[in-house]
């Protein structure tokens, strides 16, 4: 009983475990939420929000009640702190540095590329892949053969300038 | 759990969805799901276990999304899905999102998980996420002007419920042979 309880707490737990808890939230966000779980809608608005503030893009009309409102940021804050309390109930939080300047980069490159990727085809592995398919659109299944692809070119570009 | 009281004063339904991110982040976390290794260590080192994780998700997700759809359907909810509309753009836009998650060291949800765990690294890549975001939320209508855009297939419509189910299923189950076999390939028995 104590081990089993020290395993849910420092995990890792099985995938498939994980799997299907996570599949069960999945379901219930679509029932809360009217709209399946997505991730990258709402990082760009607080963007547009936040650049729109600096002074650095033109308005597109996006405010911060709209924000406080949006369902996505609640859910994008939840992931965040879920996984802060995840780490911290284990005493595993620390914060861990860049060890090599080429991650710098490849941090960065890789970053701005998703983002750019996610939102061209309207959502990332969370809206357009993994809920894409399961609303049994044919779109989720083009764009996860298309992830496939990009991964297999990303892991030749990872062991030829990064390992 | 001050902010969770809080914000149920305002809104019951933000409070459960914030309840239920919540667990999605600490079951992702503390159960190292992470969609960048499902599709990357089969091609860097063979294992296929979180794959084949990953393809049970999404049964569970696709039979789950079909009988809420239903029951919805049923009492007159409204629930929307993801059917996006596809185009080049679709392509395009996975192909650089897999290439940029593999670089990051996480697709933006890992990423997000990966921050709350303490790494440097990701709180860069979500610093790129955010700004490739918004440069792509801006160049999507070039995309659909440029290569044009066809409204996205929702394969009931075609096949009808049932027959997608099975079909959904047994492409399911044929990737979870394919994945088990090429783990056994890669790593022997």
């Amino acid at each position: 009983m104590k081990k089993t309880l020290q395993t849910i707490i420092h995990g890792p737990w099985a995938y498939w475990i994980g799997a299907i808890i996570l599949g069960l939230l999945n379901i219930l966000v679509l029932i809360v939420r009217g709209q399946p779980w997505g991730v990258t809608l709402n990082i760009e608005l607080w963007t547009e929000w936040i650049a729109t503030n600096l002074g650095i893009l033109s308005n597109r009309g996006i405010t911060l009640t709209d924000l406080m409102a949006a369902s996505g940021t609640y859910l994008n804050f939840g992931l965040l702190i879920g996984a802060f309390w995840a780490t911290l109930a284990a005493s595993q939080f620390r914060f861990r540095p860049i060890r090599d300047k080429k991650f710098f980069f490849s941090a960065l490159i890789g970053g701005l590329l998703m983002g750019y990727g996610a939102r061209i085809a309207y959502g990332c592995n969370v809206g357009a892949l993994l809920n894409g398919i399961a609303s049994s659109s044919l779109t989720g299944w083009i764009f996860a053969a298309a992830v496939f692809a990009g991964t297999w070119i990303g892991s030749k570009l990872l062991l030829k300038y990064l390992m | 759990m001050l902010l969770i009281t809080l914000l149920s004063q305002i809104s019951f339904r933000l409070t459960l969805i914030l309840v239920l991110g919540t667990c999605l982040g600490f079951v992702l976390q503390k159960s190292r799901f992470c969609l960048v290794s499902a599709l990357r260590d089969p091609i860097l080192i063979g294992m296929t276990q979180l794959t084949r994780a990953f393809l049970l998700l999404l049964g569970i997700s696709i039979l789950g999304f079909a009988l809420v759809s239903w029951g919805a359907a049923v009492k007159n909810i409204p629930v929307t899905l993801n059917v996006f509309p596809m185009g080049v753009h679709t392509v395009v836009g996975g192909l650089l999102f897999g290439i940029g998650m593999v670089l990051a060291g996480g697709c933006s949800t890992g990423i997000i998980i990966r921050v709350g765990e303490g790494f440097a690294m990701q709180m860069l890549a979500f610093f790129g996420l955010a700004v490739g975001a918004v440069l792509g939320e801006r160049s999507s209508v070039n995309w659909r002007n440029t290569f044009g855009e066809w409204p996205g297939i929702f394969l009931p419509d075609i096949f009808g419920w049932i027959p997608t189910l099975i079909l959904e299923i047994i492409v399911l189950l044929t990737l979870w042979q394919l994945a088990r076999w090429w783990q056994k390939k890669q790593l022997g028995e």
